[in-house]
């Protein structure tokens, strides 16, 4: 941890960036981020397994931006979020460094996307095992079984889009949700609309999410509708071979094809 | 209402160089398909936004009709191309929310297929009138808000 | 409030006999927005279109809903009408209550109803359709022929013939291409120089054309009618306007040893080299990588000889940008070499050659003098093989698809072997013999029967040195795979056609597709053949797959004509079906987030981006931004984007869900 804050020191010092967000201890044990814009703040910064969120959704806000120069301590998700968001334009590459504490204790800093790029490719899936238990659970009911638990979980959606905001790919600044010519969905947390924004959202994060589970995290009522999105990420992987987070260039599985693309179901 | 009473609604959103063009052919061959099928028509599979079938479906659409060019035969090259993965996710996903996918049929009719599409329209008619109305989907609409 | 005209045509009896059109056209009347409903026996006749302008000016209408057949029979005669009576052609729809109703469904109270319902559909659609105004395009009338091969010379010719300027770019030192390098072509077994030749020269000659050779496409960017091209002029280190053509620099050139690839290495050359005698231009190239000078030793011998001063060692490459309305790719192709072929000795055996070698030992022009003979003693061969399909339908090792002219070629090879040496034997070994085109079976039958080619039907295993003869192993499936071995004195492999080499990034440069093995991708496979899926950008010759002289000349003249139908008109008019990135006031500028993930769904790689800048000059925002003299208006773009910052005119998101919302 001394390494992190020494590092961290250093940058601010030599004024090689402006701000370090990282993690810092928040209420019970749990971690949160931490925006460090002097030495003297340092000290706050934490680093341990319980740093689990994923920074990078502060990266593309304007105020951060305004900052200066970013360092951002980095969890795989953080670099996978990193890569997709430089692939995506709305990082300019070299803006942000990423720290990122290895096994031993060493900090290493990737200045560029093809140092993160080839990081990246030496770390395993961001998936948690928890998650993949209850996917795969899923995946074993019945269709009746899989709608019903969906119904019973999307009801309680209260519509807060905390989700949306957690989530480093939600960085439109007008979302489908908020257009009214035509009112694609409805503004109020009814079923339906529940249903249909759980279903928009997933949709517009297959082949993008970095499968870190902010939004989960973020759901005050406790859906777990992080599954939804890294579902629809994995069938696109499935499917097309085409990960996100995995690349600072462009390649989109929805927005490419090829022409052997297989599947059972078009008659 | 009684069960035999019940008519599915059912709504196709159709690309307009291959399938529009097969139904005019289906037409002009004086081929006859059940009549609860209302066609929208659309440049293209591509622009098929998966949310345009949500809506259909919101709309109290019992069945839902996606049709347009084959593979390699797209008036615009490739926009079925990009259409069919879209699907392939959609479908999945779909599925993995545990919606009733035997409502949504995706195909592929040519300008020639006229004969095909009389086929699919009645097939589908036919199994979305065993099937019932979509009331797990339509009750979502009638619940009150949360 | 919209003040829409419904007009319900009978169309006869077609519509009327099993729709209830009066009863449409009454319960019209009562749909929100609607002014005027009426219905009519033909509303495509005359006095059916004047009922329909009358009835705009009456009613003052401002949206017109024709429900008769399908759009696709006479949309454009009912836009025209409205336009007449001064509304905008976009503000008129059809439904199509014949094809997609009265004729598909039996006479009931529910195809009446349907009927209604594909009117409220368009009533509804008409309500948030916008006036459109057809898109001109200005147009840039003068041509990029990229290629000097024969596709090239036609094309070239051809429009520069209807009075256009064209810009041919050649990637080697002399136009010409393979056709140059062939000695007799089929079916007549007339000399190839001889027909191709005087084309050259009327290219160099033509007021019209700028030949730029030794020179290559270094970027394009634009759009139909706009290209901005820059092309790459190599040093030839020898001034072409003092270089009178006279041959005095290639004598006293030192360096002999270069394998002369004119020749397909059969010979060699010098490091200063005109490619081949009658060359056009007929202008000497440096060739830097084998001339003493450049590798650092002195010797000027060259330029001491070259009686203008011709010689320029400090020449350097030019970038010279043009601006052409159309291009033309006619970029050929290459062989497959027999280092590709292990059981034939990898290309170690140097009495195995491929077609093209064997044509320059049978070219009067090549190295021997038209005399067959082998590369490894200079004796001439009593007996040769062919082996047709060498490389192609083979998906294991080689292509999967037919080379289409080899089986010709090699007929004509075996032929060109036995005219010039009586007593030598020929034999091809074949698949199949695909002869199909004018005269061309007639001249098989005639390699086979007048001139005692022996074919046979079956593929050959292995090929191996013995005792200065080439053993060739094959079977013969006619006669139930009996084992055939011949010995050779020299085997001739009917390699396979392949896409020319920097076929791949000239296709990226250009922003055209290509098919799976490489070759340049037609836009539509029968309709429209030699058009690329870049509108603008056209195709000739064996880049699109490997094809003989008639088809590439033929092909040439197709696509010259398409140019030179572009180049006629001073604009090009465009649907204004196409797709838009919304703008809305600051801070927002548009929804759009500029991750241009759309840019590589576009099928036509009309969708670039554009910043958004202050007074300033200040990037305030980067946004994706089409084309419209490029969209085609798929709408792929717009069912991609998330935040529905684009939307496509007269297929819009509004319209679309109004349609839904109405059923």
């Amino acid at each position: 941890m001394d390494v992190l804050r020494n590092k961290a020191r250093d940058l601010l010092a030599q004024g090689q960036v402006q701000v370090v967000i990282g993690y810092e201890a928040g209420t019970g044990g749990a971690r949160r981020p931490s925006f460090v814009r002097s030495e003297a703040d340092v000290a706050r910064l934490v680093w341990d397994a319980d740093c689990v969120g994923n920074l990078a959704g502060y990266l593309t806000r304007a105020e951060i931006k305004k900052m200066g120069k970013i360092a951002v301590v980095a969890n795989a998700a953080t670099l996978r979020a990193l890569l997709q968001l430089t692939a995506e334009h709305q990082l300019a590459e070299g803006a942000v460094s990423a720290l990122v504490v290895t096994e031993e204790g060493a900090v290493l800093e990737l200045s560029n996307a093809q140092a993160v790029t080839e990081h990246v490719a030496t770390l395993p899936a961001s998936l948690s095992a928890a998650d993949r238990e209850k996917l795969d659970q899923l995946m074993a009911l019945s269709r009746e079984e899989r709608r019903a638990f969906w119904e019973q979980e999307l009801q309680r959606c209260i519509k807060c889009y905390a989700c949306r905001s957690s989530c480093p790919m939600c960085y439109c600044g007008s979302c489908t949700m908020d257009c009214n010519r035509p009112q694609w969905v409805p503004v109020a947390s009814h079923e339906m609309g529940n249903l249909e924004y759980h279903t928009v959202r997933a949709m517009h994060l297959a082949g993008r999410c970095v499968e870190c589970g902010e939004c989960g995290r973020a759901c005050p009522v406790g859906i777990p509708i992080h599954l939804l999105t890294c579902y629809a990420e994995e069938s696109v992987r499935r499917q097309f071979g085409q990960p996100a987070g995995t690349s600072a260039t462009l390649n989109y599985a929805l927005g490419t094809f090829r022409p052997d693309d297989q599947e059972t179901f078009i008659r | 209402m009684a069960d035999e009473a019940f008519e599915p609604k059912i709504t196709a959103f159709v690309c307009n160089w291959c399938t529009y063009a097969g139904a005019d052919l289906t037409g002009t061959s004086r081929l006859k398909y059940q009549s609860n099928i209302r066609i929208i028509r659309l440049p293209c599979t591509g622009r098929v936004d998966f949310m345009l079938i949500q809506k259909a479906f919101a709309r109290g659409s019992d069945g839902v009709i996606v049709s347009g060019c084959h593979p390699n035969d797209c008036h615009y090259t490739s926009g079925n191309y990009h259409a069919r993965r879209r699907w392939m996710v959609f479908n999945d996903l779909m599925e993995f929310m545990g919606l009733d996918m035997r409502r949504v049929t995706f195909s592929w009719v040519s300008a020639a297929e006229g004969a095909k599409w009389a086929t699919l329209v009645n097939e589908v008619t036919d199994h979305l009138r065993e099937l019932g109305p979509y009331t797990e989907y339509q009750r979502l609409l009638n619940a009150g808000v949360a | 409030m919209s003040r829409l005209g419904v007009f319900v045509c009978h169309c006869g009896e077609n519509i009327g006999a099993t729709v209830d059109v009066t009863e449409v056209a009454e319960r019209c009347k009562h749909m929100p927005g609607v002014a005027h409903a009426e219905d009519y026996k033909y509303l495509c006749s005359n006095p059916g279109q004047n009922k329909i302008k009358q009835a705009i000016e009456e009613h003052q209408l401002d949206g017109v809903v024709v429900a008769a057949c399908s759009p696709r029979m006479h949309e454009p005669t009912f836009r025209r009408a409205v336009t007449d009576a001064g509304l905008n052609a976009y503000m008129c729809e059809v439904a199509n209550l014949r094809e997609h109703c009265s004729w598909v469904h039996e006479k009931a109270d529910s195809t009446t109803e349907k009927a209604i319902d594909l009117v409220r559909l368009q009533v509804e659609k008409v309500k948030r359709n916008k006036p459109l105004d057809t898109i001109q395009v200005p147009i840039t009338r003068s041509a990029l022929v990229i290629g000097g091969g024969i596709a090239g010379i036609q094309a070239a010719l051809d429009i520069a013939d209807s009075g256009h300027k064209v810009i041919m770019v050649e990637r080697s030192p002399a136009l010409g291409g393979h056709m140059a390098q062939l000695s007799e072509t089929f079916p007549t077994l007339d000399c190839s120089q001889c027909i191709l030749t005087p084309r050259m020269v009327d290219v160099s000659r033509h007021p019209n054309i700028t030949l730029l050779t030794y020179s290559e496409v270094e970027h394009v960017e634009g759009f139909i009618g706009n290209f901005k091209v820059a092309i790459r002029k190599r040093a030839r280190m020898v001034d072409e306007d003092l270089c009178t053509g006279c041959g005095e620099c290639l004598q006293k050139c030192p360096t002999k040893n270069v394998a002369d690839s004119f020749n397909e290495g059969l010979s060699m050359r010098r490091a200063i080299y005109v490619p081949f005698a009658q060359a056009v231009p007929n202008i000497p190239v440096i060739d830097t990588e084998n001339c003493r000078k450049f590798q650092g030793k002195k010797c000027d011998r060259c330029a001491k000889a070259c009686p203008t001063k011709a010689i320029k060692f400090d020449q350097k490459d030019q970038i010279i940008n043009v601006e052409v309305g159309a291009i033309v790719v006619a970029t050929g192709y290459q062989v497959m070499g027999t280092e590709r072929f292990p059981e034939y000795g990898y290309g170690t055996y140097p009495d195995v050659i491929t077609g093209l070698q064997f044509e320059r030992y049978a070219s009067a022009s090549g190295p021997t003098q038209g005399v067959i003979k082998r590369p490894s003693d200079g004796k001439e061969p009593e007996t040769v093989v062919f082996l047709a399909c060498s490389g192609s339908r083979d998906a294991a090792k080689g292509v999967k698809y037919c080379s289409k002219i080899c089986c010709m070629y090699t007929a004509k090879h075996a032929m060109l072997l036995k005219h010039k040496n009586h007593h030598a034997k020929a034999y091809v070994f074949y698949m199949d013999i695909r002869s199909a085109g004018k005269n061309y079976d007639e001249f098989v039958r005639r390699a086979i029967e007048e001139d005692g080619v022996k074919y046979i039907r079956g593929r050959v295993s292995r090929i191996y040195e013995e005792d200065g003869k080439l053993i060739v192993k094959g079977a013969d499936t006619l006669l139930g795979g009996e084992p055939v071995e011949i010995k050779a004195d020299m085997v001739v492999l009917a390699s396979a056609a392949l896409p020319n080499h920097g076929q791949g990034e000239l296709a990226q440069k250009l922003h055209v597709g290509t098919d799976p093995y490489g070759f340049v991708a037609e836009a539509h496979p029968k309709l429209r053949p030699v058009e690329t899926t870049s509108a603008g950008i056209f195709l000739a010759g064996a880049c699109q797959s490997p094809r003989d002289i008639p088809e590439t000349v033929g092909q040439a003249s197709a696509a010259a004509a398409k140019v030179t139908a572009l180049l006629s008109r001073s604009h090009l008019a465009r649907e204004p079906l196409v797709a838009e990135v919304n703008r809305k006031p600051a801070p927002q500028f548009s929804d759009c987030t500029g991750c241009l993930l759309c840019e590589t769904a576009c099928p036509y790689q009309a969708i670039g981006h554009e910043e958004i800048k202050d007074r300033n000059g200040n990037v305030l925002k980067t946004v994706a931004k089409i084309n419209p003299g490029l969209c085609q208006g798929c709408g792929t773009c717009v069912s991609l984007c998330r935040t529905k910052a684009i939307d496509l005119h007269g297929y819009s998101n509004e319209q679309i869900f109004a349609e839904i919302m109405s059923l």
